[in-house]
């Protein structure tokens, strides 16, 4: 299906100092460009010698290493390849050519609330978006009370979904993310729940992950930028544009656009 | 793939997890729930039997008939609904392909079980009706649990592979509409096989071929009456006896291999 060779994404284990290991990292996708969903347009599509895709590059030969316990920044504008990155390190995406290697456990949060079904109620959403980060019913069990209270929505946990409010509804996905235990936590854009009392818990608690665990933090905030990294990667066309200081990278990503 | 990791505690979790969600959704909102798991092949049920049995008169040669022709609607439900849900799965499942890493077969399998707890739960009614029937019960049932897993390994296969392809051409799911109203006629649920026998003896050993034929046969000759006519008993070559076991062999191993291709790329392409 691919003329290149495809890239390979290890997970391994070791007492090693580097999290992520990320060696020319490329990966493009085939955007169709007639609608080439269904039989009959394929079939017209390979009788005229039209491909019926194009081929869009959006990671450009990446080269980083992360260390374990780094807090770090992932920056840039919008179709950058930020969010590919983070779904090719995460194992969503296949990469195309070139290496990833992981060391220890990572817990990727591309979105929040995987799963969440409005027909059912918060109750058994907890059960169904915790199966989807790996707890078992007895571990659910063990840290509902601890859920429900963080969340601040206990007296709504037997209703159904669909009758929460969309701040509640992520409330309750964030409540149930941050009791994920893994060595490598992605976070993609999640920073920004709720109301002002509620943004503070959150920021609470990615204080609390700064030095104890690696996270990579995809955001277009350079506020948490420099609040929560000790390192941060500007990302322009797949590639890396700059790496290293966090006000340094805050302030290159302002001149993007000047 | 190497087994310990497909069948990890995580993967299994959230294969428990999707399956119980699968089925509580089924029904969510219906007044009588789950108990449509029962009612619904049943009325099919009564309709085939008012039809074929009553007012066509089939089946006056096999011995508890009914039972015969709800043991086999009972059969061709589980095969409709098992690969129907599951070529579907992929693309019904895409919200959770595209935003966390797991091994794609899960959402496969977890679909096609919700078909499973069905089909036993029939199971159950299919022998108490063989009970008040007047069906002895033999040694013989024992055997079918295999024909049953036969049945569930086919449609598996099936799920596997034209739900990939369904993924990048999702005609597939009205191609198969179709393809299984045209097997309903192929395979004898509401007919005798012993009524196409005699206008062709050929044409009905070509129809105990099908896998599905063979099975369906085989779990009516071990459950209800050794009087069935079966793919063993009808067919005398023994290379074409293991034919349909050696069909869905064939369709299982290339199931595999074009999913597990074709799934590295799923979250991109649905």
């Amino acid at each position: 299906m691919l003329k290149h060779k495809i890239g390979t994404r290890k997970e391994i284990v070791t007492n090693g100092d580097i999290a992520i290991h990320v060696s020319d990292l490329h990966k493009s996708f085939k955007l169709p460009t007639e609608k080439a969903f269904g039989l009959k347009q394929a079939f017209f599509n390979r009788l005229r010698g039209i491909k019926g895709f194009k081929e869009q590059k959006v990671l450009n030969g990446l080269n980083f290493d992360i260390k374990k316990g780094e807090f770090i920044g992932i920056v840039g504008r919008n179709g950058s390849g930020k969010s590919t990155l983070l779904k090719t390190l995460a194992g969503i995406y296949y990469p195309q050519k070139g290496e990833i290697i992981i060391d220890g456990n990572l817990i990727p949060f591309i979105e929040l609330g995987v799963g969440f079904n409005p027909e059912l109620t918060g109750r058994e959403n907890v059960y169904l978006n915790g199966a989807m980060l790996g707890f078992s019913n007895k571990e659910i069990n063990d840290m509902y009370e601890k859920i429900w209270d963080f969340a601040e929505l206990k007296d709504f946990q037997d209703q159904k979904l669909k009758n929460y409010s969309s701040g509640m509804q992520v409330r309750l996905a964030f409540s149930i993310a941050i009791r994920a235990r893994g060595d490598i936590l992605l976070l993609d854009e999640v920073l920004a729940v709720g109301d002002a009392a509620f943004q503070q818990k959150c920021n609470d608690y990615f204080a609390s992950l700064k030095g104890k665990q690696t996270v990579i933090l995809v955001t277009h905030s350079m506020e948490n930028v420099v609040k929560f990294c000790n390192r941060a990667i500007l990302i322009e066309d797949g590639k890396i544009k700059h790496d290293g200081n966090p006000k340094k990278i805050a302030e290159a990503y302002r001149k993007l656009w000047n | 793939m190497d087994i310990p990791k497909v069948f990890n505690k995580k993967n299994r979790i959230l294969l428990a997890e999707l399956t119980k969600t699968d089925f509580k959704l089924r029904y969510q909102g219906s007044v009588l729930g789950y108990l449509w798991a029962l009612l619904r092949p049943l009325m099919m049920f009564a309709i085939l039997y008012m039809v074929f049995a009553k007012l066509l008169k089939f089946g006056n040669d096999i011995p508890h008939y009914p039972v015969y022709l709800l043991c086999g609607t009972t059969m061709w439900s589980f095969f409709t609904e098992c690969t129907s849900q599951g070529i579907q799965a992929i693309v019904v499942r895409g919200d959770l392909i595209r935003k966390i890493s797991f091994p794609k077969y899960i959402v496969v399998v977890s679909a096609t079980l919700t078909a499973v707890i069905n089909m036993l739960i029939n199971l159950v009614v299919v022998i108490i009706f063989a009970l008040i029937n007047g069906v002895e019960p033999s040694w013989t049932w024992l055997l079918v649990p295999l024909s049953l897993l036969e049945l569930y390994i086919l449609s598996l296969g099936i799920s596997f592979l034209l739900g990939a392809i369904n993924v990048r051409y999702r005609d597939i799911t009205s191609i198969w509409d179709v393809i299984i109203q045209a097997l309903f006629y192929a395979v004898p649920i509401i007919y005798p096989i012993s009524m196409v026998a005699s206008s062709s003896i050929v044409a009905a050993k070509v129809l105990l071929l099908n896998p599905i034929a063979q099975a369906i046969q085989d779990i009516r000759h071990n459950l209800i009456t050794p009087e069935t006519i079966t793919t063993w008993n009808y067919v005398d070559n023994s290379f074409l006896q293991i034919l349909p076991i050696i069909l869905i062999i064939i369709v299982m191993i290339l199931a595999a291999l074009y999913f597990r291709k074709k799934s590295k790329f799923f979250a991109e392409e649905i």
